[in-house]
């Protein structure tokens, strides 16, 4: 970070739902610790993390709550996007299911969270398909709106695991209005990009200007005894490809 | 969903009308005396309060251990004894539990003991732990008598008879109360004992996983093998035992245990608590655990429970299991135990046998955690039962399919900051922070993850003894420690990391600061109890219940509302047909009518249950009846049924469809004397009908053929997926080829485009059926006459008809069309002569004097077409001569004109006027069973559209007669409708038709081609 002058810094609330297993933890430690790992947080209702994303302009402070994994956890989730402004809606690529739950999600979030939230749609596991294991090497290079032809030309090829196409989540996308990615948390693939387009997309008028000494902390909310080592100092570094 | 939480209501002013506002049937607002003794002495729910008395209590000076002390007093306390199936209990508490008291003694006296639990000095004795029981005799002819137990039980096999003397454990109790009223105590105390002697050793063996027999085991068996006490004593307990003063403590404990008895036999003295306060030893946290929570009792009820139900589901698998397997690695990892297989082991078959034996509560992520931390101090076994005491009465509902338990206690939570702290509240609703997300976990986890490990146990000691009431005061006291530093935090990040380093210097002194060292010596974390303790010892059990009870209506809508929605938007394709108003609305009907119907089998049980008992006199019966649990099937309070069965169908559809409701609803089938014995005072209840107060619903053929067509998969019963999906092919597309397409569907019961003779007559029956009540919808006011396909003139309007009684006519026509335009199944196969006897019998007559009751029963009597056609105005009413309200006037008779063989496919529309009474006949020919025929989809299409009425009845009347949305309640005829409202024959005057076609509906083997179920005329 070669400013001299710190830019202005606001911190972001972002929810990630999805359906179980799809990776959110996984995303979400990618991003903050650039790391891939067996999940081994015990989480209770929500996990809360914090990681920077140095913008030209500005610097937005992402505090992150990765919400459990199991269903019935589910009618807990308002608590946690209430106030929101930004989503990670997470589907798995390879399982169909998964997509119409992050619908369902979309639509709750939709009629349910603070109007002006941001959405994105994060199709995981691009590793898994032909074409993540193509682009997997080049993990953080482009968005995925150039990945279309790549994508096409993977879905004939044998031992595709991929069963939904990117044609149809992006169509979904646009006709919802959401921002669309699909990533490997696996490989790092596209994951920073999905943050970083989130926080360009962030209306300036929907940002409150951090304050206070208390608020530079990134800090997770789980018992010291229990913590893993994991340092807290995703809130100082700066992955965020800007 | 205002609907739903309304029927708790409904439901309760059922049972007491005069109850107004208490909630009769809410457990919560009203608890049963049972559950209430229940919960103060923390016994299973197989136990009852049979009987009490007044009593004073004397424990003989404590023996050697203490020393010289005055021999002769001992100590006294004043209570009452309770008396259940298999518990004999004294507290000091004041409570009452008899029939005869309100239940406001009752539950008050809950709210002063701070949580129910085994607070005050006392003791819980099992039946079988009592030796020998004597009377004493004292001169003022009062009841005195002595308690010998079995303490120290399991060690006395290796005994002989003089010495175990020493130890013997006997209090002595007097009994205040009319002699009368001793006496029956000590009937029911001498039954109770002899009924409890065969559970001696079950006694034995479950004592015998105690570490406070090791504790205290003979000199003679000093190399005996502890009992399990956890992974502890594998992998050490957690914390420094010097530090934690653990020798010191075992050592307090061990003297209490000798003087006062141990497990089963435990008197609870001052002492008691005060040692549980300062924190458990290691050896002994298990035990004291089970015992205050009550989970030995559950443990002694059924001691191989945990390892039958292993045994029984060896190798099964659930999802459950699969979502265990993934947290087991996740669970206190930092524990050395569960970075080993022995750990994990019990960790995943605690979890496991906990699933199977409570499918409702399954697994939930933070069990994991919570019986992570109880195995570290005691076994498998006593882990698995005192899961199940957390999950059932400690923290009720935190773990359930809904978590509307967690979900509840943090809106109370959230009350009680607002309420003891507003500055604080104020700061957090400026700054958008949402409490409940940090403080969820400490509940959820009963602060086992969210404090270093040796303060957690420490809170869970008391939260044992003390009930749920402690995790409130504990959550207080930590936001008002922090409370200035939480003042600056501005975000949920800013928040948390407040707390997270708060609790990462619990042992820390909380006056590092001060000159006094003895302040300087009081840790964070004692400065955390005292203010959790004293500063909020004004929240007791009581202010938990009653703001449990306040904020539960709100907590179960927000639950249901998202459920709903999820629902509503996971119910596939078809959903889309229909209206999200009608889909909201579906929802609300479906689940509704499941809770009710759920709620009112409960109540009719417990009405049953209460009268039974009172006939019989028996108390443990009318103790037993007493009701738990009444509260079932809201969709908020985790998973009850979401299948709906025919009944309920009927009662679905009852409550949004006119001519679903019962026309002659039977009589109230309860006893109207019947009684219920209420919470302290007798009273009466009203009768419940079995359709609650809901109109009772019509059984009819449509109804279940509807039933069965909805049914997709033919599993008897509906889901709301498949209700959606029946309903969206009435209302969705909204055009008449569709309608007319899906009645044909009904109909046609094997799907091969064909509908029977039958099926003509019950379709025909059914349009009389649906329309009894009138048309729906904007009915066609044209008075134009409509032109069949085939140049007939339709049965049109006639001035001054209304339009409900002109569609008699259309059914009548709609049927004699249908079998003119029938295709015959054979038609080479006519036979002739043989026709005439059946056609015969089949031609109604006018009116006939003639009694004829064989004729009326005959199934095969089916009145139609008699009339004349060229009478315009007049057109195929049935029987129409029928003198009104005639009981004889569907008698049928040999008819004079014997059918003539006219060959079935002529329909030369020009013949027709002039040969009309031939083609009545014909039609009759065509009701023979022996001429198969039938209609397909374009002849019945075309006789529909041939009507003006059907026509509007297929394009609006019917699928606008499912009022989905606004219900019945606006429509006219909510209330069961009296015979007057009904456009059938009978109320207009003819009788005879009617009965001309019941009577061909009455079931009778030797007549299927007729028998159409009109149970709606005649019943
Ligand atoms: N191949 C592959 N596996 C992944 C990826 N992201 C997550 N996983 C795996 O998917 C499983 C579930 O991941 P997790 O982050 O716990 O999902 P969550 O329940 O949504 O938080 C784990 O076994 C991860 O290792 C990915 O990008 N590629
Ligand atoms: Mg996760």
């Amino acid at each position: 970070m070669a400013d001299s002058a710190p830019k202005p810094s606001s911190s972001v609330k972002l929810v990630l739902l999805g359906e179980a297993a799809v990776g959110k933890s996984s995303l979400v430690l990618r991003f903050v610790s650039n790391d891939f790992q067996e999940n081994k947080e015990p989480t209770i209702g929500a996990a809360f993390l914090t990681q920077k994303c140095n913008l030209p302009t500005r610097t937005i402070k992402f505090e992150i709550w990765d919400t459990a994994g199991q269903e019935r956890f589910a009618s807990l989730a308002p608590m946690y996007y209430r106030n929101a402004q930004a989503a990670l809606v997470v589907y798995d690529l390879t399982k169909p299911t998964s997509l119409i739950k992050a619908k369902h999600w979309v639509a709750e979030l939709q009629r349910q969270a603070s109007p002006g939230i941001v959405i994105a749609l994060v199709g995981n596991k691009l590793d898994l398909t032909n074409d993540g294991a193509a682009g997997g090497g080049a993990a953080g290079a482009g968005a995925c709106d150039d990945d279309d032809a790549a994508a096409a030309a993977g879905e004939d090829a044998a031992g595709d695991a991929r069963k939904i196409t990117t044609e149809e989540a992006k169509e979904y996308a646009d006709e919802e209005g959401l921002l669309f990615f699909e990533t490997s948390a696996k490989t790092g693939y596209n994951v920073t990009e999905v943050f970083t387009a989130i926080a360009n997309a962030i209306p300036e008028t929907s940002l409150k200007t951090n304050r206070g000494p208390g608020a530079a902390h990134g800090a997770r909310h789980e018992q010291p005894g229990i913590d893993l080592g994991r340092q807290d100092d995703g809130a100082s570094r700066d992955n965020c490809a800007c | 969903m205002l609907s739903l939480s309304s029927f708790v209501q409904k439901a309760q002013q059922l049972l007491d009308p005069t109850q107004g506002l208490s909630i009769s049937s809410d457990p919560d607002r009203n608890p049963s005396k049972a559950s209430l003794f229940q919960s103060q002495f923390r016994l299973p729910s197989s136990q009852h309060p049979l009987y009490e008395i007044t009593a004073e209590l004397t424990i003989p000076p404590a023996n050697a251990t203490q020393g010289d002390r005055d021999r002769d007093r001992g100590f006294q306390y004043a209570g009452k004894l309770h008396l259940s199936e298999s518990f004999l209990c004294f507290s000091t508490t004041p409570s009452s539990f008899l029939q005869s008291a309100t239940t406001a003694t009752s539950s008050i006296f809950t709210g002063q003991t701070h949580g129910g639990g085994p607070n005050g000095n006392g003791f819980t004795f099992p039946l079988c732990a009592i030796r020998r029981v004597e009377r004493l005799h004292s001169a003022n002819f009062q009841f005195a008598l002595a308690i010998t137990t079995w303490n120290g039980v399991s060690q006395e096999a290796a005994k002989d008879k003089d010495k175990k003397e020493l130890r013997e454990q006997r209090i002595t109790l007097q009994l205040a109360g009319s002699r009368q009223a001793c006496e029956r105590f000590c009937d029911g105390l001498k039954r109770g004992l002899r009924a409890n002697v065969g559970n001696v050793a079950k006694l034995k063996r479950v004592i015998a996983e105690c570490y406070s027999e090791y504790l205290l085991r003979p000199d003679d068996q000093k190399n005996a093998v502890p009992p399990d006490a956890g992974l502890g004593m594998l992998f050490k307990y957690p914390g420094d035992p010097k530090k934690l003063r653990d020798r010191a403590k075992m050592r307090l404990w061990a003297e209490y245990l000798r003087d006062n008895g141990r497990n089963a036999t435990l008197l609870r003295q001052p002492t008691f608590h005060k040692l549980i306060r300062v924190g458990l030893p290691n050896r002994l946290r298990g035990e004291i655990w089970e015992l205050t929570s009550g989970s030995i009792y559950l443990r002694l009820e059924n001691p191989t429970l945990y390892a039958d139900t292993l045994a029984e589901f060896q190798g099964k698998e659930s999802l459950a299991i699969d979502e265990i397997e993934k947290d087991l690695n996740r669970s206190l990892p930092e524990y050395p135990g569960f970075q080993s297989d022995e750990g994990i082991g019990r960790l995943r078959r605690v979890l496991t046998a906990y699933s199977w034996v409570n499918a409702d509560v399954g697994y939930c992520q933070a069990m994991n955690i919570v019986v992570a931390a109880l195995l570290i101090y005691m076994s498998e076994t006593q882990a698995f039962f005192l899961l199940s005491a957390l999950c059932d009465r400690l923290v009720p509902g935190y773990y359930s399919t809904t978590m509307y338990g967690t979900l509840l206690d943090q809106k109370v939570f959230e009350a009680l900051v607002e309420r003891t702290m507003p500055i604080l509240w104020e700061h957090l609703v400026r700054s958008d922070v949402q409490l409940s997300v940090v403080s969820l976990p400490w509940f959820l986890s009963l602060y086992i993850n969210s404090m270093p490990l040796v303060f957690a146990f420490r809170v869970l000691d008391v939260f044992f003894v003390e009930g749920p009431k402690v995790l409130f005061q504990v959550g207080l006291a930590i936001l008002r420690i922090n409370g200035e530093e939480l003042l600056d935090a501005a975000d949920d990040g800013a928040f948390i990391s407040v707390l997270k380093s708060y609790f990462a210097r619990l042992d820390e002194s909380a006056h590092p600061a001060s000159e006094n060292p003895k302040l300087r010596a009081v840790t964070k974390f004692q400065e955390l109890m005292v203010v959790a303790f004293k500063e909020f010892s004004g929240i007791t059990h009581g202010t938990i219940t009653e703001l449990r009870l306040k904020n539960k209506d709100a907590v179960l809508n927000n639950i249901e509302s998202f459920a709903k929605r999820t629902a509503i938007r996971n119910l596939g394709p078809d959903s889309k047909l229909l209206s999200s108003d009608e889909l909201g609305a579906l929802y609300d009907r479906f689940y509704g009518v499941l809770y009710e119907r759920q709620q009112r089998d409960q109540l009719l049980k417990q009405q049953e249950q209460a009268r039974r008992a009172k006939a019989s006199r028996s108390r443990i019966a009318e103790a037993a009846s007493e009701g738990h649990g009444v509260e079932k099937g809201r969709v908020g309070l985790g998973p009850s049924t979401s299948l709906m069965d025919y009944d309920a169908f009927r009662e679905f559809l009852a409550a949004m469809c006119k001519w679903a409701i019962s026309d002659s609803p039977a009589a109230p089938r309860r006893d109207p004397v019947a009684e219920q014995r209420g919470y302290g005072s007798t009273r009466r209840a009203e009768p419940l009908s079995p359709w609650g107060s809901g109109p009772e619903p019509a059984d009819h053929e449509f109804l279940q053929r509807l039933f069965r067509n909805w049914d997709t998969d033919a599993a008897s019963t509906l889901t709301l997926q498949k209700v959606v999906s029946g309903m969206a092919r009435i209302k969705g597309k909204r055009d008449i080829m569709g309608s007319i397409n899906y009645f044909f569907e009904l109909y046609d019961d094997d799907g091969d485009g064909k509908v029977d003779r039958e099926g003509i007559l019950r379709m025909s029956e059914a349009l009389l059926f649906l329309s009894r009540r009138g048309l729906e919808g904007a009915s066609s006011s044209s008075p134009a006459l409509a032109l069949g396909p085939d140049g007939v003139v339709g049965p049109g309007d006639v001035p001054g008809q209304p339009v409900s009684e002109r569609f008699l006519g259309s059914v009548s026509a709609f049927i004699r069309r249908c079998f003119e335009y029938a295709d015959p199944d054979h038609p080479r196969n006519q036979p002739d002569g043989s026709v005439q006897d059946v056609g015969s019998k089949l031609q109604a007559t006018r009116l006939d004097e003639d009694p004829a009751g064989e004729e009326l029963a005959n199934p095969d009597a089916f009145a139609i077409g008699d009339d004349d056609d060229d009478d315009d105005d007049d057109d195929d009413l049935l029987a129409m001569d029928s003198p009104p309200g005639s009981p004889k006037a569907a008698a049928a008779r040999p008819s004079s004109h014997p059918p003539p063989a006219l060959p079935a496919n002529d329909n030369n529309p020009t013949a027709r006027r002039s040969v009309s009474k031939a083609q009545s006949e014909k039609a009759n020919i065509a009701l023979d069973p022996a001429n198969p025929l039938h209609i397909t989809l374009p002849t019945f299409r075309m006789v529909v559209l041939a009507d003006e009425l059907l026509e509007h009845f297929f394009e609006t009347a019917f699928p606008a007669s499912f009022h989905v949305i606004e219900g019945l309640a606006s429509a006219a005829s909510a209330s069961p409708a009296g015979a007057s409202s009904l456009t059938t024959f009978t109320s207009l005057g003819l009788g005879g038709a009617a009965r001309a076609i019941s009577g061909a509906a009455a079931p009778s083997p030797a007549a299927p081609a007729a028998a159409c179920a009109a149970c709606w005329t005649t019943s």
